[in-house]
């Protein structure tokens, strides 16, 4: 472990869980910004994050439609990923510290959290996209 | 006096930087006389080409050309003599014949003259979109190339390498560090060349067995026909021909072989099988194409009665087989039970004396795409194989060799390299793997059981990664890897260089085990290469004048780096050009590919100024502005193993004091993606002469007479349990 402050370390509401339990808690964590139950979250920056996160949405479903653009899909991404930061900055501030398959975490600084945010959503835009563009939904 | 002089290197060093990064703004263009030029429409497609190309510069004496000709197209140069036109030889367009993709993706637009005899006159290269052209190597590289071409004979088997007169070969010098762009330039030069070449008659086509047929009484149906192959289909999609998608491909044919009974009985039926082929003379073969859907016609909307049928034809090896209006035959109806409804049908014979049934064939789409952007057509055809099963041919199919495609030869040239490149990269992999045992056998003063193998390391990357195979990895890649990603994915663009490739798949396997910093640290040619001037400036008795930058301000100039990264990512989406011109940021290119002193000032100055910093700071490059180091950085947060750490760190300095890349913060926490894994705090977190949490437990124990247990995983000495004294006297008893 490169953290020597054991202060930095941080256990989500899930940490506990194992199994495929916690795998589960795992994933929705991934695909889920907002705070759960008994997480502390800035009302504001939830409400905002949820209008945000359904306009993305909104803009994947035109997508799918073959309604949007690829660039216009692509920056749409890159405006919710922005802003996501921030959510998870309010409501989940911590990162996997070690192997993904362990259950420590830790406090994330503003780059954890950029590079998580960035990384995580390069994969599923990337997903998405090919997908959309297998189906001959989006054209580049 | 000392400070004085490190606050003058330091403020030096800044403007030198800055200097040198706008002189590189203002100079990218200079060498860029062909890349990316926008070349008039009417080149690809007006009759009379030589109006819009300087095809005098490929036939030289010619004195007027011939319109369009040909399929595929090439023009006649013709010389006056006494008043008569005598002709010289012919001048093709490269990208009228193939659409071969050289290393950017993109066609290289050559012109090509070539003499009566066939032999090549004058090659002229139009337009290019190759990177390492606009900025690594001169375009003067590639007029060299293809100047060796002068003189050769389209017919001789002209390769890039060393030639080989046993076996007939002639060999052309590649040019360093663009070897796929050669290698597709070859291909241009002989595809181009050979197709006007049989075209013409200079070249014989080659003579091939004919296909004796066996006997089966089966009615295939459409299914089946399908099944077994001998019906194929090629689709085209609009997006690849750069329309907008309504749901249907822009062609979806189907095609398929006539003269074998069984296959040509069940598509005509027997009458009309029988009909079909009372009309073919020997040698003569007959194919059938149907559109199924689509959104233009097959046949051509340019064809004109007498003309070519300019959208289809047939390849086998390099010999091309085009269709005029007597070699159409109507097609009706197919009879096979369960085809297809279709809106488009054509049988068409194939009159050339090379062709046979027996080998494989390709039915080619000829197509235009259309440049968003720039709303130009360039030439795009797609293929689709056939080949008669087995079981229609007396005896089998014969054996073919089928040529490797052009990454698969690179990769067997460089086989020994490749080897030895792999071996290297394990043996540091599993260096660092057992870093462990390393750092237990290292002290503070004798590092060397961890050094060999890093020294090995930084060696062997900068003379032979760096210098000798060139390969050292750049943020242009990860660009490019970004685009494919999102765009289109080509393998054969990333095993074209296998260095490159291999490298690339230890560094993503690495940074996801252990960080970024056993590529950046240990193995990166050019960060090595900075470490290593540091090293032996220190040694050569510069140490006096090497510094670090107060943490405070390391702090805040390690985001430049990303900024850099972002930027570049940014440019990308918008000019993929204009990014590769602005990653000069990394001086890669000017200190392996072209070398420091073969190029302009301002690159050289750059890439020497970050050197010669190197040798009084760590790493400057590399921590401050290398965007591929960022880029390793970002998924470095998430490396899965990272080094030890103990709770004394959080107060004790020893470490981050030593830590070379400024990596171990005020709470003893390491930051792990600015961490070159050098390892240097491991050595002392085993060291109790050097780990002061260590070497207070240390003296305790001596002074207290007790023994120095073994050290443990979490590095304190194992701790001395006393054994109870009642235990003691029964275990005496």
């Amino acid at each position: 472990m490169t953290i020597a402050d054991k202060n930095e370390l941080r256990q989500p509401a899930y940490g506990n869980a194992s199994g495929p339990g916690w795998l589960i808690a795992e994933i929705v964590d991934h695909l889920w910004p907002w705070a759960g139950k008994g997480q502390p979250a800035k009302k504001s920056i939830q409400l905002a994050g949820f209008a945000l996160a359904i306009a993305a949405t909104i803009a994947w479903v035109l997508a799918a439609l073959g309604r949007l653009e690829a660039g216009a899909i692509i920056g749409w991404w890159f405006g919710w990923s922005v802003f996501e930061i921030f959510v998870r900055l309010d409501a989940k501030p911590y990162v996997k510290e070690g192997p993904w398959w362990g259950h420590l975490y830790r406090r994330a600084t503003v780059m954890d959290m950029i590079c998580y945010v960035s990384f995580k959503n390069l994969l599923i835009g990337a997903a998405l996209f090919i997908g959309l563009r297998t189906l001959g939904i989006v054209q580049v | 006096m000392r400070f004085d002089l490190l606050s003058r290197l330091r403020h030096r060093g800044t403007a030198l930087l800055a200097a040198t990064l706008a002189g590189l703004a203002m100079s990218s263009g200079a060498l860029a006389d062909t890349y990316e030029v926008k070349l008039p429409p009417e080149l690809s497609s007006s009759p009379k080409m030589c109006d819009y190309a300087p095809c005098k510069d490929v036939m030289p004496g010619a004195t007027s050309f011939s319109e369009r000709k040909g399929q595929p197209p090439f023009v006649e140069a013709y010389k006056d003599e006494a008043g008569q036109k005598k002709l010289l030889g012919y001048v093709m367009l490269s990208t009228d014949i193939t659409d071969t993709p050289a290393y950017s993706g993109k066609p290289v637009v050559t012109l090509i003259g070539m003499d009566t005899t066939g032999r090549f006159t004058g090659v002229k290269i139009l337009k290019h979109s190759e990177p390492i052209l606009l900025l690594g190597i001169p375009e003067s590289a590639l007029i060299k190339f293809n100047n060796q071409y002068l003189g050769q004979f389209v017919g001789d088997n002209i390769e890039i390498g060393k030639s080989r007169s046993e076996e007939h070969l002639i060999g052309l010098d590649a040019i360093t560090g663009a070897t796929v762009t050669v290698i597709a330039q070859n291909q241009v030069m002989m595809t181009s060349g050979s197709a006007v070449a049989k075209q013409v008659g200079i070249l014989k086509p080659v003579i091939r067995p004919q296909a004796k047929f066996a006997a089966t009484t089966a009615a295939p149906t459409w299914a089946q026909l399908v099944e077994d192959g001998s019906v194929q289909r090629l689709v085209v999609k609009a997006e690849e021909v750069g329309l907008k998608s309504d749901g249907r491909p822009y062609m979806d044919l189907w095609f398929g072989y006539l003269n074998q009974p069984t296959i040509g009985q069940a598509i005509l039926g027997k009458d009309g099988y029988a009909g079909l082929m009372a009309r073919l003379k020997e040698g003569e073969h007959a194919i059938f194409i149907i559109k199924t859907a689509g959104m233009d016609s097959f046949k051509g909307s340019g064809f004109v009665r007498g003309g070519i049928y300019d959208r289809v034809q047939v390849r086998q090896d390099s010999d091309s087989f085009t269709f005029r209006d007597l070699d159409y035959v109507n097609l009706w109806g197919v009879s096979a039970a369960g085809s297809p409804a279709f809106d488009e049908s054509a049988i068409f014979i194939i009159r050339g004396k090379g062709f046979s049934g027996a080998f494989p064939w390709k039915l080619v789409f000829l197509g235009n795409k259309i440049d968003k952007e720039t709303s130009t057509k360039t030439f795009a055809n797609f293929d689709k194989e056939y080949w008669l099963d087995a079981k229609y041919l007396e005896g089998g199919r014969p054996v073919v060799i089928k040529p490797d495609p052009t990454w698969l030869k690179v990769w067997k040239e460089r086989a020994l390299e490749i080897g030895g490149f792999i071996a290297f990269l394990l043996v540091i992999a599993a260096a660092y793997a057992s870093r462990d045992a390393l750092v237990r056998r290292s002290s503070r003063h004798n590092k060397w059981p961890v050094n060999v193998f890093k020294y090995t390391g930084w060696v062997v990357s900068i003379g032979f990664v760096g210098f000798y195979a060139m390969a050292q990895p750049s943020i242009t890649q990860v660009l490019t890897w970004f685009h494919s990603l999102l765009f289109q994915w080509k393998w054969e663009l990333f095993l074209s260089d296998p260095l490159i490739f291999v490298f690339w798949i230890f560094i993503i396997l690495s940074t996801f085990l252990w960080g970024r910093g056993l590529f950046c640290g240990w193995l990166c040619p050019f960060g090595s290469l900075s470490e290593l001037l540091y090293k032996i400036g220190g040694a050569i008795g510069l140490k006096r004048f090497q510094f670090h930058l107060p943490q405070a301000v390391h702090d805040k100039l390690k985001w430049v780096k990303y900024a850099v990264f972002f930027g570049l990512l940014a440019v990308s989406f918008f000019s993929m050009g204009l990014a590769e011109k602005l990653a000069e940021v990394e001086p890669f290119k000017t200190t392996f590919l072209v070398g420091i002193t073969n190029r302009s000032w301002p690159y050289s100055l750059f890439a020497a100024g970050l050197l010669g910093l190197a040798i009084f700071m760590e790493r400057p490059f590399c921590k401050y502005l290398c965007p591929l180091g960022a880029a390793l950085a970002m998924p470095t947060t998430f490396r899965w193993f990272g080094l030890r750490r103990k709770d004394e760190c959080t107060s004790c300095k020893a470490c981050a004091k030593g830590c070379g890349s400024l990596a171990i913060d005020t709470k003893g926490n390491i930051d792990q993606r600015e961490c070159m894994l050098c390892l240097d705090c491991m050595v002392l977190y085993y060291d109790d002469h050097a780990c002061p949490p260590l070497a207070q437990e240390r003296k305790r124990r001596d002074k207290a007479g007790q023994p120095l247990t073994p050290i443990n995983g979490k590095g304190y000495f194992i701790p001395i349990h006393p054994v109870p004294a009642d235990t003691k006297k029964g275990a005496a008893a």
